[in-house]
């Protein structure tokens, strides 16, 4: 089976590639990137005028399997993942019960393979339970494929579990992900503590609980050498200790979200609940150090925190509604409309966010359009505008804070090992 | 906009921040025939007869859902009192359907009362009948905000110019978001003052001025409104001991004497006499706590009225 993709923008930041040619596939990889290659016999996709990229790899989402199957599980996580335009996603183990340990990592691996339209990558936790209280069988759920460790949702409240988590991870070069927010400073808070709390009469989270926690967490890692990879960073002190971090060559990286780098708290406003998140949507200062930390490298990727609830769960007053939204299927839209046609950031920079770095953070070999590697490739369009709708999205958990937005750019086709798993928006495979 | 052209026909009253200087203007002129009917001897008026109105309260509350209740009796209403839990998980309602079962029985306005923020906004998006915020949570009581205008207006004349202090615990207080909204419009000079724990941060951008001493908010302020503290906030340690609140930030007599000498003393009740304010100050000469309860009654008579009628002119014949 042989596929070429014709005449599109080859962006392949791996490679430091840019450039208009083609890509063919043959036999699930990818057998020749080029000017102008024969056909030969191969399904012809005209990619003139389209971007054609290495699969987006999603490191931070909630798949919910096992047991919160009413918000999502893999088959329609992984659709929706498909239709984002991802071609890897990483599920994160905040589930019930929490993926704690090597059998349900490899049930998940199973799971994912047998329901899963796109590659499935599985996150174990990093404590029993994702208490806080005693390291998981971490070396076995590593052994068994777990890319990374955490205990997102909670920050790990004991600097000692943190220590040994990122001492004993260390020893199989395990990553820890971390949730970083000081959990006595947030507890009760609804959004982000500012002018437009002050004006709700919201309960705050305040942008000094993600530095207090993203500070310890980098001392903790420089201490023990262990590699740390700091979630959804949302605030402008984060980001300059991140900096200030990676300056002194501790290994730490970092994520931010769609939401966070083009949201503020102003959306608020109207006591939406899709506009709850943790960590919450900040004021506009916040966001622009974010981009800025982006643009400099500071910030590693784009990652979605892809949050799927069920309608009930999510149809209630503001305080008592569950934190998070989808957004596998809005993050290319939400970005391309808010980094690249503002001119914050150019199509390889944000193409490197979602594709070469995530491989590099993680450690896959994945995100690169290399000849010999599985053929997992997105096609996007930049210029196509589009009206975000939830009832159309395969996640089940249609809620999203940009409901309505009119975004330019999408995902027009996903090849996940040389098929199409999607293609102008419609999932097949 | 005149006050003529206004309407609040079918408009939910949810917070005095979206409401326009001649909307509030409207309804504290109509207040004022409201209160001349509760000083009579025969108090029932037919102007709402047939209309139903249902106070849903969430929260418990007394004074509030007593003057609504009977806002609309004078008026001549059917008022129905729910109370009830705010939490799903404990009464295993969500508001959603807890409201649509009360619009299902045919009311024309709900009254709300709830202790999440945003919950009557909310409540506005999912069902037709009017609804009137009574209080959510930490965010307005537009009811409360008109009435304290309404008690400023009748013993002052106006607003624009004066100086207001609002004093205690503005972090958790919806009297006090809605009497700065209010105030700010009808061009009062406002001034916040609390503990520093009890104080918003970034609250100076709403266009007050804030002190985390009572002093200086209360040198030549006109009126002095003093908010309740709750004892819940010192047991999560926003404030050591209600003895150091009361001698720091309490009002009394000498504090009050920083205050002009005809300055009004206001309270929302219910008081807690000798933590947040001395009792000769909330009985003395200058004190309208009393005066504002009745003033609660007619805006909410008023607003009950403009809500259902539309119009300006009460139908007093009974």
């Amino acid at each position: 089976m042989k596929l070429l993709l014709k005449g599109g923008r080859i962006i392949d930041p791996a490679q430091k590639l840019d450039k208009v040619g083609d890509v063919l596939i043959e036999n699930g990889v990818v057998a020749k990137v080029g000017g102008d290659i024969d056909a030969g016999g191969a399904e012809v996709f005209d990619a003139r005028g389209l971007v054609v990229a290495p699969g987006l790899i999603d490191m931070h989402a909630h798949l919910r399997e096992p047991g919160q199957e009413a918000k999502e599980d893999f088959a329609s996580g992984t659709r929706a993942a498909a239709a984002g335009g991802f071609t890897t996603v990483c599920s994160m183990p905040n589930t019930r019960p929490a993926v704690d340990n090597a059998v349900l990592v490899n049930g998940l691996i199973r799971r994912a393979e047998l329901e899963g339209v796109v590659n499935v990558k599985v996150i174990g936790a990093l404590t029993k339970g994702q208490e806080g209280k005693e390291l998981a069988e971490v070396g076995d759920m590593l052994l068994a494929g777990a890319v990374a460790l955490s205990d997102d949702g909670h920050h790990v409240n004991s600097a000692r579990i943190l220590r040994t988590g990122l001492e004993y991870a260390g020893m199989f070069g395990g990553l820890i992900i971390s949730h970083a927010e000081e959990e006595s400073l947030v507890e009760d808070g609804f959004m982000h503590e500012g002018a437009v709390s002050a004006m709700l009469g919201l309960k705050g989270r305040p942008a000094v609980a993600e530095d207090i926690a993203v500070g310890r967490d980098i001392m903790l890692a420089e201490y023990t050498g262990g590699r740390l990879h700091v979630a959804h960073v949302s605030t402008a002190g984060a980001v300059e200790l991140i900096r200030r971090a990676k300056a002194r060559g501790v290994k730490v990286t970092a994520e931010a979200t769609p939401h966070n780098l083009t949201l503020t708290d102003e959306a608020v406003i109207g006591y939406d609940p899709a506009t709850k998140v943790n960590p919450p949507l900040r004021s506009q200062e916040h966001v622009d150090a974010l981009v800025a930390g982006l643009k400099d490298g500071t910030i590693d990727c784009i990652a979605t925190d892809h949050a799927p609830h069920a309608y009930e769960e999510k149809d209630m007053e503001f305080r008592y509604a569950p934190s998070g939204f989808a957004g596998l299927e809005t993050a290319v839209g939400v970005v391309l409309t808010g980094l690249y046609h503002s001119g914050k950031l150019t199509l390889p920079e944000i193409v490197e966010k979602l594709t070469a770095a995530p491989a590099r953070v993680l450690g896959l070999e994945a995100g690169s359009l290399k000849a010999g590697t599985a053929a997992d490739i997105t096609v996007l369009d930049p210029e196509a505008e589009w009206t975000v709708a939830s009832e159309m999205f395969y996640t089940r958990g249609k809620c999203t804070p940009f409901e309505g937005k009119r975004l330019k750019g999408r995902a027009v086709a996903t090849v996940v090992g040389g098929r199409f798993v999607m293609r102008n928006g419609e999932v097949c495979g | 906009m005149t006050k003529s052209q206004v309407s609040l026909r079918g408009r939910d009253i949810l917070e005095l921040q979206g409401m326009s200087v001649p909307e509030m203007e409207l309804i504290l002129d109509t207040a004022r025939e409201m209160k001349n009917i509760i000083d009579r001897d025969i108090k029932k008026v037919p102007t709402l007869r047939g209309k139903s109105i249902v106070n849903l309260f969430f929260e418990p509350s007394t004074r509030t859902r007593t003057s609504f209740e009977l806002a609309g009796k004078y008026l001549g209403a059917d008022v129905v009192n729910i109370t009830t839990s705010a939490s799903s998980v404990v009464k295993g309602e969500s508001l959603r359907d807890t409201l649509l079962t009360v619009e299902a029985m045919g009311v024309d306005v709900i009254v709300m009362r709830h202790e999440a923020e945003g919950s009557s906004h909310y409540a506005a998006k999912v069902v037709e009948p009017v609804i009137v915020n009574a209080g959510d949570g930490q965010h307005e009581h537009p009811t409360q905000g008109l009435l304290d205008m309404f008690s400023i207006k009748e013993k002052k004349g106006g607003i624009a110019g004066l100086k207001v202090a609002i004093v205690g615990d503005i972090l958790h207080s919806r009297v006090a978001r809605s009497n700065i909204w209010a105030l700010l419009k009808l061009g009062a000079e406002v001034r916040v003052a609390g503990p520093r724990t009890l104080l918003p941060r970034d609250m100076d951008r709403m266009g007050v001025q804030v002190y985390d001493r009572v002093e200086p908010a209360l040198e030549g302020a006109d009126v002095v409104n003093i908010l309740r503290i709750q004892k819940e906030r010192q047991q999560k340690g926003l404030f050591p001991t209600a003895r150091e609140y009361a001698r720091i930030f309490g009002i009394n007599k000498a504090r009050l004497n920083l205050a002009k000498p005809d300055a009004l003393v206001m309270h929302p009740g219910p008081m807690n006499r000798g933590l947040e304010i001395a009792p000769d100050v909330a009985y003395s000469d200058q004190s309208v706590i009393q005066e504002q309860v009745k003033n609660g009654l007619a805006v909410r008579m008023a607003i009950l009225f403009l809500v259902l009628m539309g119009g300006t002119k009460v139908e007093t014949t009974a």
